[in-house]
């Protein structure tokens, strides 16, 4: 890498009072400019709409922040950081954050020895955490956790590094100002500000090029976000839709810019932090454009890089020195890797409630801590060129930096697929895709890489001399950019460029869960999700706010292993209570009331299949949708053709389509006259998965099934991935072989058959198949009932157990039974079975 | 004496970090540290000079921008440390 020196530097001579001062003309162009800022995080629905609002405030509060005397701004700016925490979190929460914040920093100032202080911060921070893990009971609220979290986990061991050395008095505006920094309050996810730095950079540059400064790394940020969104939205791929050569390019590099979300978010922290007088660094420097090991880890996240750098990194080096330089630095060099992979953890615990230990972790931690200390030892042997004044540029030099840039790039995308993937194995199984068909498209992404990576290592265009005009053009290109941005968002503008263009401006736009986020939240409920521990998925963020000892379905001990097809089954004659209330499993492993084995007269017996959410996860007994319709339908009945309904609950959580094979059976056993069929979303592609991981089980698979497996060349006991890769292109075969099952068998025992929609609480990735379902469903002699719209009008919140769980809550299931009646009510034949029940 | 040990350490930095380039571009303000030149390999390796070369010692906490961004800094340092040898 060739490095260049900054020469704009602000004269030593003026005093911090000077530098304070901003003119009239200057402020009302930075006001102006975050005018459009804010409009633009409104049209893009930056973050959040709190996060929205919090800008108009940091914003507003900046306006007044810039007239105060200067020893009033660091107090003023304390103090609104302290109001935002209600603001954000509610003013009980934010209460109680600020008080547990303030008896950590006033440990940090007990008039003790060091030491004893350490102590008292680690016991408090082991109290803290055994409250965090659900261990000891915490008087204040969960949603705090996280905040908190990232508030203190940090920035107390930077403060309290920094109080023991350095000399200059800590006054208590800069503590509180430090601790709760302004936008800390909508950011789990926030960049280690260095204390030291921090407060010498307050107004350490003219108040205007400071503000101006700030507003072009949030117009930085949001572009960085806008990308990031594109990306995850349209580009990014789950590793079971990688399949040739094409696909593992764009899911290698996708996987890798989905990092921008991160870089734009500390741009947007740090930049709002400018508008404050705080003169911060850089937290990123264009990254994608590393040209070694040691490149990249000096320039992604350079905050972190400088924390560790001080309080562990030199110190380590300064103990070792003893033994040599080189070894020394080889030492702390590892050391430092592997205290990063430890605290990664350690972040996770405070965000998430629990730690994180799994082997892509350690490994992508040590395997990126030996290629830096490989590149450091040659970097110690032969340097790195170096630049005073503007580098001279050839071909040769061009084309070698390109090189080396593109082999880190590429090498970064393997290594970070390896660190975000659920398992060793799932990873292991991607490079199967190198066996698919090789086509043109495979270079797509490579080459679109090489080209960025060209484009930016092109010589920069001379800045001119004259700071003010160099600090002019910057802003003319970010007022460009931003008006550019607000324009395209407008609804009226992109719609008039054609259906594409306004799509994708209009799911840029939007902040929500990708396809591939919702498809692994909807899997949540039934798997481990370990790749929710990593920055590339949002759906962490979803997760920190779960309690710690929120009960998931899961756990709860309602299920056993049986050795057939369906694997599991309801434990029969349980009772579980729950935070919803109870849950009784009948001596039949219903989720319901008991009832006879044999069918009483002139009764209408239905056998309701489905998931949990038929099973009513998150309601208690009674409250589920099949036992509020049940008792509807035998109090006010829809039809004098029976005497009485039995409505029997046969959901049973986790079932995928081909399970239900299983609970048809039992439904036949227990003489039900009719089944209703419900189905939840995404049929085809839970049905192909779910017969993969039956076949690398090798357990017992239905006639009609295994046919098909044999057609896709599924071998039983091969790898899962693998198998899925090969049945997914088969996955309307399989659903409708186990739809044509279910509905063939109704048929042949004179049973009616409903299949019914069900959907989620909110739109996602189980939208997809619904046609396809429905299709098939009638196809297989089903009659077809389509719920789609039975939560429309209502706000997700409303109907859901949680933000982390969709499952219907009590008003949900009352809506679900509602509809049903009604739809019984208007079409009682659905129900009702050919020939007349006696 | 300041001036000798000031150009003392400015040659180190010529030879071993910058070689090739012209030194009437290293003023006393030039950034080290933030300008890219001393990153952390260099700035220890600037640091063992400086303690081998006058017999100063280093805490690891000194080692940062504020003591090492510029020759202007590395001078005030170096005088709080051994004021002779800025005199």
């Amino acid at each position: 890498m060739n490095s260049t020196i900054a020469t704009d530097r602000v004269p030593a001579s003026r005093s911090v009072e000077e530098r304070g001062r901003i003119g009239f003309g200057d402020f009302c162009i930075a006001a102006a400019q975050l005018v459009v800022v804010l409009l633009l995080l409104r049209q893009f629905e930056i973050e959040s709409k709190v996060f929205v609002q919090l800008a108009g405030v940091a914003f507003a509060g900046f306006a007044i922040h810039s007239f105060l005397p200067l020893r009033w701004r660091l107090p003023f700016f304390a103090a609104l950081s302290l109001a935002s925490l209600p603001l954000v979190l509610g003013l009980l929460n934010g209460i109680w954050l600020i008080a547990i914040g303030f008896v950590l920093i006033g440990i940090c100032h007990l008039p003790l020895a060091a030491y004893l202080r350490v102590l008292l911060l680690v016991g408090a921070g082991a109290l803290l955490a055994s409250q965090r893990a659900g261990l000891l009971p915490a008087p204040w609220p969960e949603a705090i956790w996280p905040i908190l979290g990232s508030m203190f986990m940090f920035r107390l061991i930077v403060y309290f590094y920094d109080l023991g050395h350095d000399t200059a008095p800590v006054s208590r505006a800069q503590s509180v100002g430090y601790f709760f920094m302004l936008p800390n309050a909508c950011f789990p996810l926030f960049p280690v500000v260095d204390f030291k730095t921090w407060r010498r950079s307050h107004y350490s540059e003219d108040a205007y090029v400071t503000y101006q400064k700030g507003i072009d790394w949030i117009v930085r940020g949001v572009i960085h976000l806008i990308l990031y969104r594109y990306i995850y939205y349209h580009v990014a791929l789950p590793p079971s839709e990688v399949t040739g050569p094409a696909e593992l390019s764009q899911y290698l590099v996708s996987n890798f810019l989905l990092y921008l979300r991160v870089s734009g978010l500390f741009h947007l922290i740090v930049g709002l932090l400018h508008l404050y007088g705080f003169n911060l660094p850089e937290t990123h420097n264009r990254y994608l454009l590393a040209s070694s090991f040691t490149d990249f880890w000096r320039r992604i996240n350079i905050y972190w890089k400088d924390f560790m750098q001080k309080v562990f990194y030199f110190p380590a080096v300064f103990a070792l020195k003893r033994f040599g330089t080189t070894r020394a630095v080889i030492g702390a060099t590892m050391f430092v890797f592997v205290l990063t992979w430890f605290l990664h953890s350690y972040q996770w615990f405070w965000l998430r409630g629990r730690w994180l230990f799994v082997p892509q972790d350690i490994l992508f931690w040590s395997v990126l801590g030996v290629l830096v200390v490989l590149n450091s030892l040659y970097e110690i042997k032969h340097g790195r060129k170096r630049r005073l004044g503007k580098p001279t540029w050839s071909w040769r030099g061009f084309c070698l930096l390109v090189a080396k840039t593109y082999a880190t790039f590429l090498f970064m995308c393997v290594l970070w697929s390896f660190w975000t993937a659920e398992s060793v194995h799932d990873w292991l199984g991607l490079w199967s895709a190198l066996r698919g068909r090789y086509s043109i498209d495979a270079l797509l992404y490579p080459a679109l890489a090489l080209a960025v990576i060209a484009l930016g290592s092109l010589p920069q265009t001379a800045r001119p001399a004259d700071a003010a005009r160099a600090r002019a053009r910057e802003r003319a290109v970010t007022i460009a950019s931003m008006v550019a941005l607000v324009v395209v968002s407008i609804e009226a503008v992109h719609t008039r460029l054609g259906p594409d263009v306004a799509t994708l401006a209009h799911s840029l736009r939007s902040a929500h869960l990708s396809r591939l986020d919702n498809a692994k939240l909807e899997r949540g409920y039934y798997e481990g999700l370990l790749s929710v521990d990593r920055f590339n998925s949002q759906l962490w963020e979803v997760y920190a706010k779960q309690p710690a000892n929120w009960m998931k379905i899961e756990s709860a001990g309602l299920k056993r292993f049986v050795s057939g097809f369906e694997q599991v089954e309801l434990i029969p004659s349980v009772a579980l209570s729950t935070p919803h209330g109870t849950v009784s499993i009948n001596r039949w492993g219903m989720r319901d009331q008991d009832y006879a084995p044999t069918r009483p007269p002139k009764t209408l017996r239905a056998a309701v299949l489905g998931p949990s959410s038929v099973m009513g996860w998150g309601v208690g007994d009674g409250a589920t949708f099949e036992a509020l319709l049940e008792e509807r339908l035998n109090k006010e009945p829809v039809t004098q053709a029976v005497e009485r309904v039995e409505l029997l609950n046969f959901g049973i959580p986790g079932y995928q389509p081909p399970q239900q094979l299983a609970a048809f059976d039992r439904a036949l056993r227990l003489e039900a006259n009719s089944v209703i069929y419900v189905a939840t979303g995404r049929e085809l592609t839970r049905s192909a998965a779910y017969l993969a991981e039956a076949l690398h089980k090798r357990l017992p698979i239905p006639l009609r099934l295994q046919s098909i497996a044999e057609r896709a060349g599924a071998r039983p006991g091969a790898d899962e991935a693998a198998l899925a890769k090969l049945l997914q292109p088969h996955s309307g075969a399989i659903l409708a072989a186990v739809y044509a099952e279910i509905g063939g068998r109704a048929k042949a025992h004179g049973m009616s058959a409903l299949w019914v929609f069900l959907p989620q609480v909110r739109a996602g990735s189980w939208q997809e198949e619904t046609q396809q379902s429905v299709t098939l469903a009638a196809a297989a002699g089903f009659a077809v009932l389509d719920l789609s719209d039975v939560y429309a009008g209502h706000d997700p919140a409303s109907v859901r157990l949680a933000e982390w769980d969709d499952h219907p809550n009590a008003n949900g299931h009352r809506l679900v039974a509602d509809r049903l009646y009604k739809e019984f009510a208007a079409q009682p034949d659905k129900l009702l079975p050919p020939t007349p029940i006696r | 004496m300041t001036q000798d040990v000031k150009q003392q350490i400015k040659d180190y930095i010529m030879a071993e970090f910058l070689p090739g380039e012209s030194p009437d571009e290293l003023t006393d303000t030039t950034p080290l540290i933030s300008g890219g030149i001393l990153d952390s390999i260099a700035t220890l390796k600037l640091v063992m000079f400086i303690e081998e070369t006058w017999s100063v010692a280093f805490a690891p906490h000194e080692v940062d921008k504020e003591n090492l961004d510029t020759l202007e800094s590395i001078m005030r340092l170096l005088g709080r440390k051994k004021p002779e040898l800025t005199r």
